[in-house]
């Protein structure tokens, strides 16, 4: 079991909505593979993109930047920006040569924390059917 | 001296934000909430109109806020027993009931309630799902620290049980807490203690409790939320989905004697939420004079009308049983039709708590004809009473939204600071 | 310097110590670079815990502090107040969350525990990186410019002037009282609005502490709450500069145009009135037709100009039926049509005045489309029929809209313009009265279309905000994790000064780099995220410290 490709993932999560959306699925108790590491930010619209590709460059199967659904934000429209800097990050991973589905925006609210599981879940299985990102160990920053 | 401290009754969005700032400002809070959680009315809700904001991360920030205030001091199971005095010098007698559990020592883990052999319909859920006797009303509710509800508690009906002692590891469970009275000096009192649902059960046409699938707005609000009794799935009694939905309005309005203001968005949103989950769900709203006030709302309507609703204004409207199912029997001004459902939720009317006339008569305060708490002025003084010191906010005073009832909410806060009381 | 960093592990009972090893974690963690101290405690955030934290930090003379406990969403302010207690910067520390994320959803506890000692590593690599932050002040001005002398900004002013501060209160008229001002009865009381405004405008001119300005007009505003500078040009040529702390805007409504709809007959029949015409013939004491002649029947119309605007005025209907009883009063004879097409008359106390209007023999008729003509009105109603029905009086309901000066004022304010126009609040729900810009807040038909009663409640709303925040003698506290811009590494090219929705960042034209006002950062970071040049950054959450964190999660 333990020799299967286990992804290594990279969470930014929005202090406001994905992470309270995290501790939620936590007190649940919702079960969850242990592919995500998490990173809190206090909005999703503080994750550059240099952040990103850096991560990728460091050999991560996927990203994932979660925050507050589009209208919900803390500090108004930050999620706005998030989402339209990942449609535009979306294509330069492209060039890199990665699969830009291992890049995933989704947004989760605070309530949800089943929701939380579904998406780390779906992310991984989907990361795991992509396989290692190719670029691991050809680069270091 | 008069006295600068606060009691605020009513730990809804109302009472918390007005307890918030006038702890901003410097002032002592003592905020008495009824139930064992904070956060009303609001926190039932899986999201609010007209931007479909997720009801819980509006509302979660502010109330850790105040959790974490020091100035506010929270009592929860608490009632207002007894005021006396007047501006300035209010003496105020409060029960603070025994959560047995202890508030400090619990860390929130949740491991009391598996033991627990007692299991009874919740309500916070609207009855849709069960608890134990010792419980949090939802996944998420703050203070995360759950109470025993002494009524079922088969500990406190005579039988030697401490399975939910023996469970907890941080010995918070203290079987011996007793009720206190505690005295509270304040020179103003708030009244933030929101309003109950028209009980649909009082008009029989409406056939709810007597059709299993005819739910009442708070019901389907559960039943949609993430956190609730189906985690956000739609489903009729016998687990499946429903393929036609019909939401009746003005439930409860003739009986009343007044629009509560707030049903019409909210049907409409409800819209949304069931486009949400079911792409193909058949929606009919049955309603009589859409009132949806303000600057925002009307677009709301629009954009819902676009994902596929039918809008029926009816006269009168009965629900019956048709086949094995039900279907809405109604009147328009030109025509009676019948259209079968398998699903219909109503739109209740908000009418005043339960306990408002004995509040009322705690207060001193009077209420109006519909049993709201009467404003010493309706135009021009909406958030004062007959009483100098005592304010009353949000729905206690009359049917509104959560905008209405915040700003009514910072307006005694206004009124309380100005005066220097 | 080389750090000493002490790591905590809690074991929160057996919730996190059944589901991870903690002394593999414990022997793991204590191998490591700078890790002077690696402690384990049943439960870190008991009294017990506390102290023990508290006493390890000073027994060690740590510089850093890792806690692997429970989301710092619960207990990062509890430790934080350790770490201030023991003597250490609470910035210095970090909490890492090794229970929801770890052992509450990672079933396998080999797993749970790799995960648990990646999320240590994690914040130990962070740590060295972090710096003292410090809580910092900033003196405010108390004193209030209120713009708008109607009904809201008069109330928000007596409100506001308690002794201890100034109001300086900005008309466009030469008169205080506004719309209010212009209408005979109030609803649902029918009590005499003159009397009311009076005694407001009374109040207003007898109050030591407000300074009223009557045809004066806003021409500039500088600075930020707390500390605002306003120039105001006061009649033809006087000029004035006010400083203040807050202003509030409260400058009302304007009646949609009519005669933007020729299908109403504004202006192009006689008799056809506007609701304030309508009231000012009511102050006058008498319903007359131009010929002098008392009308013998009368149709209101609702809703005019509601399409037009998209949104529903929200007090058109109530006004209407108060209306009908103006003339069943004066006129009982007289045969009132309300042509309408929905009812809004919510709260507790409108329906009844709807009942007690209908049964003084009132009719109402539901339209669908409507046309004035020459002595009569042509309408649809809902199922298709066209009727006519004949009067010799039409009275129109306009839309609200902003008033005319909104854009003006949205602009010099740097607050945006919502839905219809209208001023845009800070939050739909949970803060109406306010604006992203903090120090600016609004008030009645200023943030969108309202009663008199809600107009009231916003502006006694504004009054509390303001009378808890901007406290005369008491500092203003700010934000700590604020953003901060490097001069060096600024290329100017101001994209940030665009994403920042709370307009917290200004240009330095001197030195062609973007400045951040730390009074307004909130902090959220997304000029991080916009910034090209890699020169902004957020405190706490700076690209170092996170680029820490991600290396680990993928070592």
């Amino acid at each position: 079991m333990k020799d299967e490709f286990a992804p290594k993932i990279v969470g930014f999560l929005c202090n406001w909505c994905t992470y309270a959306a995290a501790d939620l699925a936590g007190t649940s108790k919702l079960k969850m593979p242990p592919s995500l590491a998490v990173i809190r930010v206090m909005c999703s619209s503080r994750v550059d993109p240099v952040l990103v590709l850096r991560a990728f460059l460091r050999g991560a199967d996927g990203v994932l930047v979660a925050g507050c659904h589009p209208g919900d934000c803390h500090y108004e429209k930050g999620n706005y920006y998030a989402r339209r800097r990942f449609a535009l990050l979306k294509s330069v991973i492209e060039t890199l040569g990665l699969d830009s589905e291992r890049l995933q925006l989704s947004w989760i609210g605070a309530s949800e924390g089943p929701r939380f599981q579904q998406v780390v879940t779906e992310f991984t299985d989907k990361i795991k059917k992509l396989g290692q990102n190719p670029m691991q160990k050809k680069t270091s920053l | 001296m008069d006295n600068g401290n606060i009691l605020v009754i009513g730990a809804g969005v109302a009472g918390i934000n007005a307890s918030l700032s006038l702890a901003d400002s410097g002032r002592k809070v003592y905020l008495v909430e009824q139930t064992s959680y904070i956060g009303g009315t609001v926190i039932k809700f899986e999201k609010v109109f007209s931007n479909m904001e997720c009801a819980t991360c509006m509302v979660a920030p502010k109330q850790q806020e105040l959790l974490a205030k020091e100035n506010i001091e929270l009592f929860t199971i608490s009632e207002v027993l007894k005021v006396e005095g007047s501006l300035g010098n209010f003496v105020v007698k409060v029960k603070k009931k025994a959560r047995y559990v202890d508030l400090k020592a619990c860390i929130g883990c949740s491991a009391c309630f598996e033991p627990c052999p007692v299991s009874v319909k919740n309500e916070f859920e609207e009855g849709l799902s069960e608890r134990k006797a010792i419980y949090i009303p939802c996944p998420g509710a703050l203070p995360n620290i759950p109470a025993i509800d002494t009524e079922n508690c088969v500990r406190f009906n005579g039988k030697d049980c401490k399975l939910c002692k023996e469970a907890c590891m941080f010995e918070a469970i203290d079987f011996e807490q007793k009720d206190e009275e505690i005295e509270l000096k304040v020179g103003a009192i708030v009244v933030a203690t929101g309003f109950s649902s028209f009980d649909p059960k009082e008009i029989p046409k409406y056939g709810y409790k007597k059709f299993s699938d005819v739910y009442s707005a708070l019901e389907f609000e559960r039943m949609f939320a993430s956190n609730g009794p189906t985690t956000g799935e739609i489903k009729l009694r016998n687990g499946e989905s429903p393929k036609s939905v019909a939401i009746v309005h003005c439930v409860g309005r003739e009986e009343k004697g007044y629009c509560s203001a707030i049903c019409c968005m909210n049907s409409l949103k409800f819209v949304h939420y069931l486009k949400e989950k079911l792409p193909d769900v058949k929606i009919s709203e049955f309603c009589s004079d859409l009132c949806i006030p303000g600057k925002s709302y009307e677009k709301f309507y629009e954009q819902t009308k676009t994902m596929g609703v039918d809008i029926i204004r009816f006269e009168d409207i009965e629900i019956k049983e048709e086949g094995k199912g039900i279907s809405v029997k109604y009147k328009t001004d030109t025509k009676g039709s019948s259209l079968p459902v398998d699903m219909v939720i109503l739109s209740t009317a908000i009418e005043p708590k339960k306990d408002a006339s004995k509040l009322a008569k705690i207060l001193g305060i009077s209420q109006d004809e519909h049993g709201f708490f009467a404003e010493k002025h309706s135009e021009i003084a909406s958030v004062d009473t007959s009483t100098e010191g005592i304010f009353i906010v949000g729905c206690a005073q009359d049917p509104k939204d959560i905008q209405n009832s915040v700003a009514q909410s910072e307006a005694a806060v206004g009124k309380i600071l100005s005066r220097g009381t | 310097m080389v750090e000493k960093i002490g790591v905590y592990v809690c074991e929160c009972g057996p919730n996190i110590a059944d589901n991870v090893d903690i002394d593999k974690v414990m022997e793991t963690i204590s191998s490591l670079p700078g890790v002077e101290v690696v402690e384990r405690h049943k439960l870190l955030c008991s009294q017990n815990g506390k102290k023990f934290l508290k006493e390890s930090i000073q027994e060690h003379g740590l510089t850093r502090i890792v806690v692997a406990a429970c989301s710092p969403k619960q207990h990062e302010v509890t430790f934080m107040k350790v770490c201030e207690e023991a003597g250490i910067n609470p910035y210095l520390f970090q909490l890492t969350n090794i229970r929801e994320q770890c052992a509450w959803i990672i079933t396998d506890k080999e797993l749970a525990t790799e995960r648990a000692i990646r999320y240590i590593r994690a914040a130990l690599r962070r740590v060295p990186f972090h710096r003292d932050l410090a809580k910092k002040e900033i003196e405010t001005n108390p004193d209030v410019l209120v713009i708008g002398g109607g009904i809201a900004g008069m109330e928000a002013s007596l409100l506001l002037a308690g002794g201890d501060r100034k109001i300086y209160l900005i008309e466009k008229t030469d008169v205080l009282g506004g719309k209010v001002k212009e209408l005979d009865k109030l609803l649902p009381r029918m009590e005499s609005s003159l009397n009311i405004i009076s005694q407001k405008i009374q109040e207003v001119e007898q109050s030591e502490d407000i300074k009223v300005y009557t045809k004066s007009e806003v021409e500039e505003v500088l600075g930020f709450l707390g500390n605002f500078v306003v120039k105001v040009k006061i009649g033809e040529n006087k000029e004035l500069e006010l400083r203040v702390g807050a202003i509030v805007v409260a400058t009302g409504f304007s009646m949609f145009d009519l005669k933007q709809l020729p299908r109403y007959g504004y202006g192009q029949y006689d008799n056809v009135y506007t609701a304030l015409e309508f009231e000012k013939m009511n102050i006058d004491g008498k319903i007359l037709l131009k010929d002098g002649k008392p009308p013998k029947s009368i149709g209101i119309i609702h809703c005019v100009g509601r399409e037009e605007r998209g949104y529903c005025s929200g007090v058109c209907c109530m006004y209407c039926l108060k209306f009908a009883n103006y003339i069943k009063s004066k006129l009982p004879d007289a045969d009132v049509s309300e042509f309408y097409q929905e009812l809004s008359i919510p709260g507790k106390a409108h329906q009844k005045f709807y009942e007690d209007t209908k049964a003084k023999g009132v009719n109402f008729i539901r339209y669908d489309e409507v046309e004035v003509m020459d002595k009569g009105i042509k309408y649809k109603t809902e199922s298709g029929e066209e009727k006519t029905s004949s009067v010799d009086m039409v009275v129109l309901a306009p839309a609200i809209e902003p008033s005319g000066d909104t854009g003006k004022l949205a602009e010099m304010l740097r607050v945006s313009q919502g839905d219809g126009g209208f001023f845009q609040e800070e939050h739909p729900k949970l803060a109406p009265v306010s604006t992203s810009m903090e120090g600016i807040f609004i008030a009645g038909c200023t943030q969108g279309p309202k009663n008199i009663p809600e107009s009231i409640v916003q502006a006694q709303a504004v009054a509390g905000r303001i009378l808890s925040s901007l406290i005369p003698g008491k500092k203003l506290e700010l934000e700590v994790k604020t953003s901060e811009i490097s001069e060096a590494l600024c290329i100017g090219c101001q994209t940030c000064l665009e994403v920042c929705t709370y307009g917290a960042i200004y240009f330095d034209e001197m030195k062609r780099v973007s400045v951040v006002n730390e009074v307004l950062c909130r902090g959220c970071g997304n000029c991080v995220g916009s910034c090209p040049s890699g020169a902004a950054s957020v405190k706490h959450f700076t690209t170092t410290q996170l680029h820490q964190e991600v290396v680990e999660a993928l070592r």
